[in-house]
């Protein structure tokens, strides 16, 4: 570079700009990456000429206002490795992918990928970056273009470009766009077993995991598996609390009063003191603990007569509330309220005793790395001194103990303390309402001991509780709330993917995806198409026209009664959307044909090959690639398949093939398939290994023209290894390609 | 007339299978009534003249009035549309009272009428006015406010049809279906298997919108707007004409359609707006309103909808045409109705308006005017059922946009030219809704109705599925804890989870969960609403049956241990053994029939005789094996369970079984024979219920009896080499029983603890002492705290009375308190000596027992 150093423009006068030519969310694998990637062109015009280290300022300024891009590895491996090649040089392409990633980072997107590759027009980058929300992404890129300019316009005592507006503005959209911290537990939870997720909605936490028929739906903590009645149960406290003492489980006495005068009369009844609720508010709102005097019960009935639709009284339950949250009858987190006391020194006032024995503690702070809070002193602390006969003002007595408040937030994570007795009855009252998912309130002085011996009861349950306190305990270690949810709904031993069939490949393509729909349809599945010439339900056209792509595709995904699905990929689809699923049973490739490729894209045998690779790169390790042995290029993308290698070929005798079931191929998962499907002598073999299966003679299938029809032979080799792969009968397979007609002309 | 007593009996009772009303009546009238019974007769049918007595044969005064009374209650309760029948009134011992049932639907509407039927007969008597129209306006609100709606109505009725019992959770429209392990529960037209985010998105017309878009069901294309002007930009985008709407509305309110200009969108967007701020903008799509009912993703019934509307005559005004048609009789108010009142409110007005007419405007002759353009039956449209008309491909698209909502039950709202051609290319659904009225699919304003409630029970409850657990229920005198507890252990052995009832407590999994002397209904519906329960076996003693009935319709096995000469005599006006004969019998006439079965012990003949009156099967047990009631049974080929030798013989026709007593070890090696008795009995229980002979062995096996596990039934202890027995046995059988079992084992000396319980008759507390004086030599009488309405002292001298002829006794001691009459026992012990302790409070008793033992 230095070579040209003189050669080059000034830099004062250059014309520093930016242009983004095109941007695509390829929302799904793709030819960057499996995940979801915004791929923006980009210009950056005389820029070319000015890599980073000749650009005076800039390392410094961008190593200042981004002090976290010391974590990008990049070029060297390591930590502080991009920047290193910042100050060595590097180009502005590579560099807005790196601030695009890192604003994402800082606005709290999942982490990232990136790449930046020059084309064939001199200044004209392709720029990829993870892309999990498009509009998040779409705004990253264009604050890190504008932090890049303003970066490289800097001069010292000018107003630094605003880093902190820009990832703020980015966060509020990731708060109202991306999924909430719960939801985004579980859907981690599912990525962690290869369960797909699917959003269904833009905004909100309506999330779909898993396929098709197989797939489940949850909204935040509630699940297909929540009964809607099971909700109306436990929001009525009077129902609820009537089932749960029918099965001996241990609640505070109690019940709905109608008047000021009717709560003392149940209050008296009860025993005091008492606790005033509403019969269906949640929250704490409205709720008055330990009441003992009758002026109390009644003004707190008045109150909480505002919040509800009726007002319960309850026999007080002396300890702290806890929150057990218990999935599909197992006990998963158990976490402790917050709950303050002072004690007097016969000096201090209560004011201070809170400074000085609850606020000091280290703990307690405003920031976010602060596990607890530091109390202020509010209304209901007011109420709860006034209770106990106290102001803040006031000064207890030497040792005398004063609540300054009950049940604060759900900090501490008790889980491992909880008394198997006690996790039985929350689990048995999850059940008794009918929950899946449950929060039991419960309280409680001591968790670790029986419930009966200290006179605690569970006093709600909650469905949709949150999550969060488990997830984030202030104190205490987080627990797998996420793995629990998923387990329940997808146990170990259940898949949440149905078999899926990608195919793509240059030409030939729609024939082969109807035929092997055929074959699914004709084993027994529900069986979705999506391909060039349509979309279709169970061999019911749903719609007409161009169907090969990632909406059509999804929609299947969606459909709850499909249990296989066909996809056909063009590659313009691929190019511009991505694959519309994370992984498939069956990824074919069926010819490879350059020029059909070529163009704005495209340019190079390797820019083919890894678009066309996308298709092998999605097999899962329980399936197989379908590959035609006679392109040297698809052979070469058999390493890169994670599942076993199935080679179709018009000849037997074909190098490869021979290589292939004699020694096997390995993928990257070293899966070792021999299995090939070809033609001898006019008929069709299934071979694995040494072995050989006649499956059905040319003659037999219409389609191929008694064998001369090499495109169609070609095509019901690789339908016959894809169902071979997916385990349907040979019989069904030899049934399926004899009856097959309804090739359309393509 | 004076009521003495009234019970709601909720399950089977002594009168009938059916709930029923008990009051106990004194029909005496202090005075001559007034112009004798012709007079009271021609007074009562004035004020109530659908009564239907039944012809008055010569019965004194007293009984008329009962019976009138009787059949007021049973007049009323018809008249207001109950589905009863049955009443009958029962004299008692006492003269001019009378027990008087009358069935009831409803408690509350029974109790009520109870009370009403009173007013009336005193109105008769003292000839006082009585307001039958008030009266029977008053029951008949209650009825409706109370009983299940249509829709909930038609879910049970398909249920109990299928033989699924149900329980109703609330006073509204959450029910219970089945028991234990097997229960399910709907609220109207929602399920156990209606999924709350499936209602959720339902919910989301967008979201609905596009999920059933991507599941190729034509769906309108529409959108929400947020200004008149995108409103505008909406109608643009999906073509007009358009309907705009409230996103969230309901009856029809502020909605406008076939919309085509600019002018139009934009007005009918301030209209909407103001109903809930949010608004929505659809292509409209002519055709009729149609509702789709699917049920498991099958479509079950389809209903046309049709706004309320008259047609007018050149003669009247658009009022007088409402009015006619609100007189028809089919339509009432609220949902109970086939059909319901127009409303012709501020809605009808206002859209009349639309049309340029007001209530006074005279349509003429063939015209049609709408009054309100939403069809809902509840303000007055109508539905028509055209089931039968719908296309196949049509009714396919209604399960698959059920099925990726993911609602087991939906109504699914389309807008369409016909039903009997496919929905593509004609019309489009509108929205899905999650809890659908059911009533216009079960009584359509025109078109048959649809089994509806079967259609959703078939799809909750496989064929054949009943939702029931097998349902053990033991009576009897004596021996039924144990009898129970060892069932249950069999069960327990089979891997089911039991819950079970007894004078002790309510277990569900060994666990105990209520104390307390549990062997009443209230109980029993613990154990058969618990999630965790796989079998219950329910002790059921005669209190509970006599105050409520029995908590279940019917069981699978019912257990009577014995009879004898009965216990609890003179109580709740059970006077003789046979009257207690007809109470435990219950359970045996409520077995299911046919397949059921009755254990019965043979050799109590009061126990036997019950055969007669089992709907199902019964096997016979005796020690016996030559009791004629045995060996007749036997020779006829069916179950029988007797002693033979050193073994319980199970046998029927050539198959027979073998338990020997060294497998059962709550028999002491077959020493102690009223625990060889329920053994049997438990035998035959695990029998029926078709048990592997493997599972019943080892369920009596591993079958524990001690303090711990059956606390007051024979426990054991040692002290200072001498045996102590602590039992609960209250009884002339029970006493008879023990004394039976110790004679068994050699002592020196023979010395018992015994109080008597107060509200035993007065010869059955001194049989009790007359049995111990022949069998023991000493007797510590003492009197315990709870003398159960008896004076101080009486019931200590009716035992003192009944040691007067005793054979062995040579000294009685009399003690106050339970704990100085253990203390005296013990004092007076010595090795080789056998003491048994009758205790009363068995907890405290038993504590204080271990308490001395472990002193030493």
């Amino acid at each position: 570079m230095l070579a040209y150093a003189d050669t080059k423009p000034d830099y004062i006068a250059v014309n520093r700009d930016i242009k983004f030519i095109e941007i695509r969310h390829l929302n799904g694998p793709n030819i960057w990456s499996v995940r979801p990637v915004l791929e923006a062109i980009v210009d950056i015009g005389e820029l070319e000429d000015f890599p980073s280290d000749t650009i005076p300022g800039f390392y410094e300024c961008l190593s200042s206002w981004l002090p976290s891009l010391i974590e990008h590895r990049c070029s060297y491996g390591e930590r502080g490795g991009f920047l290193r090649r910042l100050k060595e040089g590097t180009w502005t392409g590579h560099i807005l992918e790196h601030v695009t990633l890192e604003l994402q980072n800082l606005a709290g997107m999942p982490g990232g990928f990136g790449r930046a590759r020059e084309t064939s027009l001199r200044g004209v980058y392709k720029v990829a970056v993870s892309a999990w929300h498009e509009d998040v992404a779409r705004n990253a890129l264009a604050a890190a273009r504008e932090l890049l300019l303003a970066a490289m316009d800097y001069s010292p005592g000018d107003e630094p470009y605003d880093v902190r507006g820009a990832v703020a503005h980015l966060r509020g959209m990731v708060d109202s766009l991306w999924l909430g911290p719960s939801t985004a537990c579980i859907v981690e939870a599912a990525a962690s077993r290869n369960i797909p997720a699917i959003r269904l909605l833009a905004k909100g936490n309506l999330v779909q995991l898993g396929y098709g028929i197989r797939s489940q739906r949850i909204w935040t903590a509630e699940t297909d598996r929540t009964p809607a009645i099971a909700e109306s149960i436990s929001r009525d406290k009077d129902l609820t609390k009537a089932l749960l003492q029918s099965c001996g489980v241990a609640i505070p006495e109690g019940r709905v009063v109608h008047s000021a005068d009717d709560a003392w009369e149940a209050a008296q009844e009860i025993g005091l003191p008492v606790v005033i609720k509403p019969c269906d508010g949640n929250h704490g709102r409205g709720v008055f603990i330990e009441l003992s005097k009758r002026e109390e019960i009644e003004s707190a009935y008045r109150i909480a007569l505002e919040e509800g639709s009726g007002v319960l009284i309850e026999g007080y339950v002396p300890g702290t509330e806890h929150r057990l949250l218990v999935v599909g009858g197992r006990l998963v987190a158990a976490s402790r309220g917050d709950s303050v006391s002072v004690t007097g020194d016969g000096i201090s006032t209560i004011n201070e005793l809170i400074q000085q024995q609850i606020n000091s503690d280290p703990r307690r702070g405003e920031s976010e790395d602060h596990p607890l809070n530091p109390v202020h002193v509010d209304g209901v602390t007011i109420m709860e001194l006034l209770r106990q006969g106290f102001t803040t003002d006031s000064i207890p007595l030497v040792g005398q103990e004063v609540i300054i408040q009950r049940n604060g937030n759900h900090a501490f994570d008790v889980t491992d303390e909880v008394h198997p007795s006690t996790a039985a009855a929350a689990s048995l009252a999850a059940r008794i309402v009918g929950l899946d998912i449950a929060g039991i309130d419960l309280v409680a002085t001591d968790i670790s001991r029986p419930l009966a011996e200290q006179g605690g009861a569970i006093v709600e349950v909650n469905a949709g509780p949150g999550l969060l306190m488990h997830i984030k305990p202030a104190i205490g270690s987080p627990r797998p709330v996420g793995e629990a949810i998923v387990e329940h709904l997808f146990p170990s031993h259940e898949d949440s993917r149905i078999p899926i069939v990608g195919i793509t490949g240059s030409y030939g393509t729609t024939n082969l995806a109807h035929l092997i729909a055929q074959l699914l349809a004709l084993s027994g599945k529900q069986t979705g198409l999506a391909c060039s010439d349509g979309f279709y339900l169970d061999r019911r056209q749903v719609k007409k026209g161009d169907q090969a792509n990632w909406k059509t595709a999804r929609n299947i995904l969606m459909n709850r009664s499909i249990e296989a699905a066909v996809f056909e990929n063009g590659s313009d689809s691929m190019l511009r959307e991505g694959l519309a699923y994370d992984g498939c049973h069956v990824g074919i490739v069926t010819n490879v044909e350059l020029t059909r490729h070529y163009g704005k894209y495209l340019e190079t045998p390797k820019q083919v090959f890894d678009l066309l690779r996308t298709q092998v790169d999605v097999v899962v390790p329980a399936g197989a690639a379908v590959l035609n042995a006679r392109e040297p290029m698809l052979v070469e993308m058999a390493a890169l398949c994670n599942g076993e290698i199935i080679y179709f070929s018009l000849d037997s005798d074909l190098p490869v093939i021979k290589e292939h079931c004699l020694h096997g191929t390995a993928g990257i998962n070293g899966v070792q398939g021999k299995r090939a499907v070809t033609v001898r002598d006019g008929e069709i073999f299934l071979v694995d290994g040494s072995s050989e299966l006649p499956l059905s003679k040319l003659n037999d299938v219409p389609v191929t023209c008694d064998g001369k029809a090499v495109l169609e032979v070609e095509n019901i080799l690789a339908a016959v290894a894809a169902a071979w792969s997916l385990g349907i009968d040979p019989a069904v397979i030899r049934a399926g390609i004899g009856s097959f007609h309804a090739f359309s002309k393509v | 007339m004076q009521v003495l007593r009234l019970r709601a009996l909720r399950g089977p009772n002594l009168w009938s299978r059916q709930t029923a009303i008990e009051a106990v009546v004194s029909c005496d009238t202090p005075e001559p009534l007034p112009g004798g019974m012709p007079g009271f007769l021609d007074r009562l049918y004035a004020r109530f003249p659908q009564i239907d007595l039944l012809p008055a044969a010569s019965c004194p005064e007293a009984e008329m009035l009962a019976h009138t009374l009787e059949r007021a209650v049973l007049g009323l309760e018809i008249q207001v549309g109950c589905p009863v029948a049955f009443s009958k009134i029962a004299p008692t011992l006492e003269a001019d009272v009378y027990q008087v049932v009358v069935e009831y639907s409803e408690e509350a509407v029974g109790r009520l009428a109870f009370d009403l039927a009173q007013d009336l007969c005193s109105a008769a008597i003292e000839d006082t006015p009585f307001n039958l129209a008030e009266a029977l306006q008053h029951l008949r609100e209650l009825y409706e406010d109370i009983r299940l709606g249509p829709s909930t109505g038609s879910v049970v009725r398909a249920a109990v049809a299928r033989g699924i019992p149900f329980h109703r959770l609330t006073d509204g429209s959450m029910v219970q279906f089945g028991w234990g392990s097997r229960q399910r529960r709907i609220q109207a037209a929602e399920t156990c298997l209606t999924s709350l985010v499936a209602e959720s998105v339902a919910q989301d017309k967008q979201l609905t919108r596009f999920l059933l878009d991507a599941a190729g069901v034509p769906v309108t294309p529409g959108r929400p707007v947020t200004s008149a002007e995108d409103a505008w930009v909406a109608t643009c985008e999906i073509g007009s004409p358009v309907v705009v709407k409230p996103q969230d509305g309901n009856q029809g309110r502020g909605v406008r359609v076939n919309l085509v200009s600019r002018e139009q969108v934009e007005a009918a967007y301030t209209v909407a707006v103001e109903v809930t701020g949010k608004v929505m903008v659809e292509r409209y799509i002519p055709g009729h309103d149609y509702r789709m009912l699917v049920i498991g993703n099958k479509l079950v019934a389809a209903a046309r909808r049709e706004p309320p509307q008259v047609a007018g005559d050149g003669i009247h005004t658009v009022g007088e045409l409402v009015e006619q048609i609100n007189s028809d009789p089919r339509r009432g108010e609220g949902h109970a109705n086939a059909l319901t009142k127009i409303h012709f409110d501020e809605i009808a007005l206002a859209h009349l308006a639309t049309q340029g007419l007001t209530s006074e405007s005279v349509p003429p002759a063939g015209t049609r005017v709408v009054l309100r353009n939403n069809a809902n039956l509840s303000t007055g449209g109508t539905a028509t059922d055209v089931t039968d008309e719908v296309h196949p491909e049509f009714a396919a698209r209604m399960g698959e946009a059920a099925q990726m909502i993911g609602l087991d039950i939906c109504g699914v709202d389309v807008v369409c030219e016909s039903v009997s051609r496919p929905l593509e290319g004609q019309g489009a659904i509108i929205e899905i809704n999650a809890a659908p009225g059911l009533r216009m699919h079960l009584q359509p304003s025109l078109g048959k109705g649809r089994a509806v409630g079967e259609a959703i029970i078939a799809n909750m409850f496989k064929k054949g599925d009943d939702a029931r657990i097998p349902v053990v229920a033991v009576t009897g005198t004596n021996g039924k804890t144990t009898t129970a507890r060892l069932i249950a252990n069999i069960l327990d052995c089979q891997g089911l989870r039991v819950g079970m009832t007894s004078t002790d407590g309510v277990y569900i999994e060994g666990q105990r969960i209520d104390t307390g002397d549990c062997s009443g209904p209230k109980s029993a519906r613990k154990v058969l609403l618990h999630p965790d329960v796989d079998a219950a076996v329910l002790e059921t003693a005669r209190g509970g049956l006599l105050r409520e009935g029995l908590a279940f319709d019917r069981c699978d096995v019912a257990v009577v241990t014995n009879i004898g000469v009965g216990d609890h005599l003179g109580l709740s006006y059970i006077n003789t053994v046979e009257d207690l004969t007809a109470v435990k019998r219950i359970i045996v006439q409520n077995v299911k029939p046919g397949t059921g079965v009755a254990v019965l012990n043979a050799a109590d003949p009061f126990v036997a005789g019950m055969a007669a009156h089992c709907p199902g099967k019964v096997t016979f047990f005796a020690r016996d094996p030559d009791d004629p009631v045995i060996t007749k049974h036997r020779a006829q080929r069916k179950r029988v369970v007797y002693v033979d030798g050193d073994a319980i013989i199970a046998a029927e026709g050539n198959f027979e079984y073998r338990l020997p007593f060294a497998g059962i070890p709550v028999t002491q090696n077959g020493a102690i024979a009223f625990q060889i008795e329920n053994a049997m009995a438990a035998v035959a229980a695990g029998w029926a219920l078709g048990l592997d002979w493997q599972i019943i062995r080892g369920g009596l096996a591993n079958f524990v009896s001690d303090m711990q596990t059956a606390p007051g039934r024979f426990n054991f202890f040692t002290h200072r080499g001498a045996t102590l027995i602590a039992d609960y046995g209250h009884n002339v059988d029970a006493i008879r029983a023990l004394v039976n079992a110790i004679d068994k084992i050699p002592a020196k000396r023979r010395s018992v603890v015994i109080s008597g319980a107060g509200d035993r008759r007065d010869e059955d507390i001194r049989r009790q002492t007359e049995i111990l004086g022949d069998a023991f030599d000493e007797v510590v009488l003492y009197q315990d705290q709870c003398q159960r309405g008896r004076a101080n002292g009486e019931v200590l001298s009716l035992l003192r009375q009944g040691l007067e002829k005793a054979k062995r006794t040579r000294q009685i001691k009399e003690i106050y308190g339970e704990f100085g009459a253990i203390d005296a026992a013990f004092d007076d012990l010595k090795e080789g000596e056998l003491c048994l302790i009758l205790i009363d409070q068995v907890d405290e008793a038993l504590g204080y027992i271990t308490k001395r033992v472990v002193a030493g």
